[in-house]
């Protein structure tokens, strides 16, 4: 049967990636287990799923850069068993995927976009206009002889799509490839690929765990163990209520909606979903249903940390590194309270990791001071007896912790920091299990090879061997960063119940809607510079936000425009605060409509 | 991700491999020309013992710089690494070599006039071979140019079944690579020294044990960058050098044939005159 050449088809395919012998009278754990899709050519297609669903599986199947255990693979009327069409059919198939570094095989940036059309034998001048043609098509042409390790994470990642479009591709697969990008970065990554798609017809197919981002294609799959569960428009799929299963969830502002119609006991459809002003238009008539029942527990401002309880104090921080002649921190100063969570928010490469590796002396201060203030006294990172006890004092956890680990067992992984401070076994061991629990890892856990983790508890495991020395100030470096949003949710879990139990935490984030829920305040840098500190509630309102050119929440930026038409209807509604979890902001507007329909009655 | 560069003050002074960006003349000439003259060069830097060739090589050796636009910044924190071990070579001989007239004698140390003499050679030697591999290599050529150039010099071995086409692929990744494992290395110790790590203190033992902690994360991490960038690669259709093109082919021109003959006659020259003068 001849197969429509208008579509990739993938057709109970099921792919394992332990095929070794050893497995014996096991079954070998499927990656993909007879999944079933099927793309339309020119279209953009989102596919979804938790962290190990077979999600990336699937993309390197459709690129055959594995080969299906079973099933059958046809690529635009191609058969992929068919070995004379391997090279048309990956010739013809692109990807993009997550780690910029370890995709770039050039020095030089027009060597490495010339990497695959040199592959492909494409020939003078050919080849030379397809180059040219990519980068000006990405805007780096005026870099092309510049090296590749000079760029930045979103350039580095345009590079790559400038290296795809030489290859003159019909299908260009996205795998997580903006996970590593900033919010800015992100959107100009996603801005110039839907444009390339238009200019150049492409099929685009994009993995990814952000729901919003999700929202901008035509069709959604959702894989879950290895299957394709769920197959719809972007509306279809997120009037499902059951999305938390396979570790996902609705996007903010849906998220947001569903919370008003549940308490206005209303119900949203798919006509609903279908843009932000048909989504805007019914809320709004839910709101005016007569009957409406003030919620309860609307949230109030939040609490107050005390101001003069400070832990930590940066001073006039200042940081330059050899060889550069721009200021990486340029006269820094803040005052961290005891029991806050501090959240410092800025674009990649505005100094935030310059600024927290000075917070436990791994950087020495040139110029201004870090002082730790304990109980026995203030420790000064610029003083070199101090360190060993403000590294007891203050835990760091850098960025991807997980690519540190490296002792046999989690167990001994978690007690490498203990093991400088001579305890005695047994104070070891209640530490470390002190540590396990608080980030929930189990016994059968700890005793295994860090490396048989999923990246989740891996992930968890690098957090308690930091967490294990007992500091009184925890420092995370974006600790959420490539998890499915079911691991976020569970990562800010254990950062709030590490906050209650007293830890003053610091936490470095470019997410702006989880920094707005999550810290109690909000340091913005800028180029090395302090811009703003203030409450979540204080930096997000519009003028402030405009202001200091910082985007707002999404969450903030659409609940703005349902106010906005609000206070048209009742123009003497009287909001209590704006809160950042789409559940609270929900409750304080029902709360608003409430007292603002009583007063009109 | 830090940008490489942006996040290594204990390891930015690594220059082995590194490519300095510039437009020269020596930037600009055929890598298999370089290679070549460097080859030149090699046996001239090992081939000159008098004082006067030697003047006349360093002298040579600034025209090759002033050539390259190399500037004097680059070339220090080139040499600089290796001076711990010129000195080392320097005073070993100095100790060890006991011919010539002695000059100063206690216990069982000998310092001889030929011992020093020889003992300076050694280590301009070892300087010079540092500046020239930098100058006619790796600063004016970039990882994926050199790996062109020995893949065409060593083309004939491919008939013998050595493959050098991959060879010279491993060797310009292995390249690339440098300077994002540097990095890499820098965060795995920082991360350790805020779990309390010590590198700098303790007996020389416990500083080993010290490393060897960085060093396993690090070939994990190793290991799992060649497969994703195997995985790419092969994405992007790499399947050997067979039927391969080139953006930037290889192309001898007079100039290049040129600058070959005058650097390989320089160095003629300072051999000639080494000879004539023993």
């Amino acid at each position: 049967m001849p197969e429509d050449p208008n579509k990739i088809v993938v057709k109970d395919v099921s792919f394992s990636y332990d095929v070794d012998e050893e497995t014996e009278g096991k079954a070998p754990r499927l990656a993909l287990d007879g999944i079933s899709v099927s793309i339309e050519k020119g279209s953009y297609t989102a596919i979804l799923g938790s962290n190990g669903s077979g999600k990336s599986t699937l993309a390197k199947i459709i690129d055959i850069l594995e080969v299906p255990d079973s099933g059958k693979v046809v690529i635009f009327g191609k058969d992929t068993d068919d070995d004379n069409l391997f090279w048309d059919i990956r010739s013809h198939c692109c990807c993009v995927f997550q780690n910029p570094d370890n995709q770039i095989v050039g020095t030089m940036i027009e060597e490495d976009v010339a990497f695959g059309p040199e592959n492909l034998g494409v020939p003078n001048p050919e080849l030379r206009e397809r180059v040219d043609q990519a980068l000006k098509d990405v805007g780096l042409f005026e870099y092309r002889h510049k090296e590749t390790m000079a760029l930045s994470g979103g350039q580095k990642q345009k590079l790559a799509i400038a290296g795809a479009l030489a290859m003159h591709p019909d299908i260009l697969i996205l795998d997580e490839a903006t996970a590593m990008l900033d919010p800015t970065s992100r959107d100009e990554f996603l801005t110039l690929v839907e444009k390339m798609r238009k200019e150049k017809g492409l099929t685009l197919i994009t993995i990814t765990h952000d729901m919003t981002e999700a929202l901008r294609c035509d069709k959604i799959v959702i894989v879950d163990k290895g299957k394709a569960v769920k197959e719809g428009t972007p509306e279809e799929i997120f009037m499902m209520n059951d999305l938390w299963k396979y570790g996902l969830k609705r996007p903010v502002k849906f998220n947001f909606a569903f919370e008003i119609a549940k308490l206005t006991d209303s119900e949203l459809t798919e006509d609903d979903l279908r843009s932000t002003e048909t989504l805007i238009a019914s809320l709004v008539k839910m709101l005016r249903k007569p009957g409406l029942k003030a919620p309860e527990n609307v949230p109030s401002p939040e609490k107050k940390t005390d101001d003069n309880d400070i832990i930590m104090s940066v001073k006039g921080l200042s940081y330059v590194y050899p060889g550069s002649d721009t200021k990486a921190l340029d006269d820094v100063s803040i005052d961290i309270r005891r029991g806050e969570v501090l959240g410092i928010v800025g674009e990649s490469g505005c100094g935030k990791t310059t600024l927290i590796s000075h917070m436990n002396a791994i950087f020495r201060p040139h110029e201004g001071d870090v002082i730790i203030h304990t109980k026995d006294g203030e420790l000064s990172c610029r003083n070199k007896k101090d360190t060993m006890k403000i590294r007891q004092n203050v835990g760091l956890v850098f960025q991807y912790p997980e690519y540190q680990l490296f002792e046999e067992t989690v167990y001994k992984d978690i007690a490498y920091g203990l093991r400088k401070m001579n305890l005695d076994k047994k104070e070891q061991t209640i530490l470390i299990r002190d540590a396990a629990a608080k980030v929930g890892l189990s016994e059968r856990e700890l005793n295994s090879s860090p490396f048989e983790l999923s990246g989740g508890q891996k992930r968890r495991a690098a957090m308690a061997g930091v967490l294990v020395m007992k500091p009184g100030i925890l420092v995370l470096d974006e600790p959420a960063s490539g998890l499915d949003p079911k691991g976020r949710h569970e990562m800010f879990r254990i950062i709030k119940e590490l906050r209650d139990s007293g830890t003053t935490i610091v936490l470095v984030s470019h997410n702006m809607d989880e920094a707005a829920v999550n810290c109690d305040r909000i340091c913005l840098i800028d180029n090395g510079k302090i811009k703003a500190v203030g409450t979540p509630a204080e930096l997000f309102v519009k003028k402030t936000a405009d202001e200091l050119n910082v985007q707002l929440p999404r969450i903030t930026r659409f609940s703005a425009m349902l106010r906005t038409e609000l206070e048209e209807i009742y123009p003497d509604i009287n909001f209590c605060g704006n809160c950042f979890d789409p559940e609270k902001e929900a409750k304080v507007i029902v709360d608003a409509v409430c007292r603002a329909g009583d007063a009109d009655a | 991700m830090p940008y490489a560069g942006q996040v290594m003050p204990m390891l930015s002074n690594i220059s082995l491999g590194r490519y300095y960006p510039a437009h020269s003349l020596l930037h600009d000439t055929d890598p298999r020309v370089k290679t070549l003259l460097y080859g030149v060069y090699l046996v001239a830097i090992f081939i000159i013992k008098e004082p006067v060739s030697i003047a006349v090589l360093a002298g040579i050796i600034f025209i090759q710089l002033l050539t390259a636009k190399i500037t004097p910044k680059i070339l220090w924190a080139t040499v600089k690494p290796i001076i711990p071990l010129a000195l080392f070579i320097f005073l070993i001989n100095v100790f060890t070599i006991k011919e010539g007239d002695v000059l100063f004698s206690w216990q069982i140390i000998t310092v001889t006039n030929y011992g020093i003499s020889r003992a300076a050679i050694m280590a301009i030697r070892l300087i010079f071979l540092i500046i020239s591999t930098s100058i006619l290599l790796t600063l004016t050529t970039t990882p994926l140019k050199m790996s062109d150039a020995l893949e065409s010099l060593f083309a004939p071995l491919a008939l013998i079944k050595v493959p050098v086409h991959e060879m010279s692929m491993m060797m310009s990744i292995a390249l690339r690579f440098i300077p994002t494992l540097a990095a890499e290395t820098d965060k795995i110790m920082k991360a350790q020294q805020s779990r309390g790590a010590d590198y700098d203190t303790g007996s020389f033992v416990n500083k080993v044990k010290g490393y060897i902690t960085v060093l396993i994360p690090l070939f994990v991490s190793s290991f799992r960058r060649a497969d994703e960038l195997a995985v790419a690669m092969d994405a992007r259709c790499y399947r050997g050098g067979k039927g391969r093109t080139k953006l930037n082919p290889l192309k001898l021109t007079s100039r290049d044939v040129l600058v070959g003959i005058m650097f390989a006659l320089l160095a003629t020259l300072v051999v000639t005159l080494d000879f004539s003068l023993r």
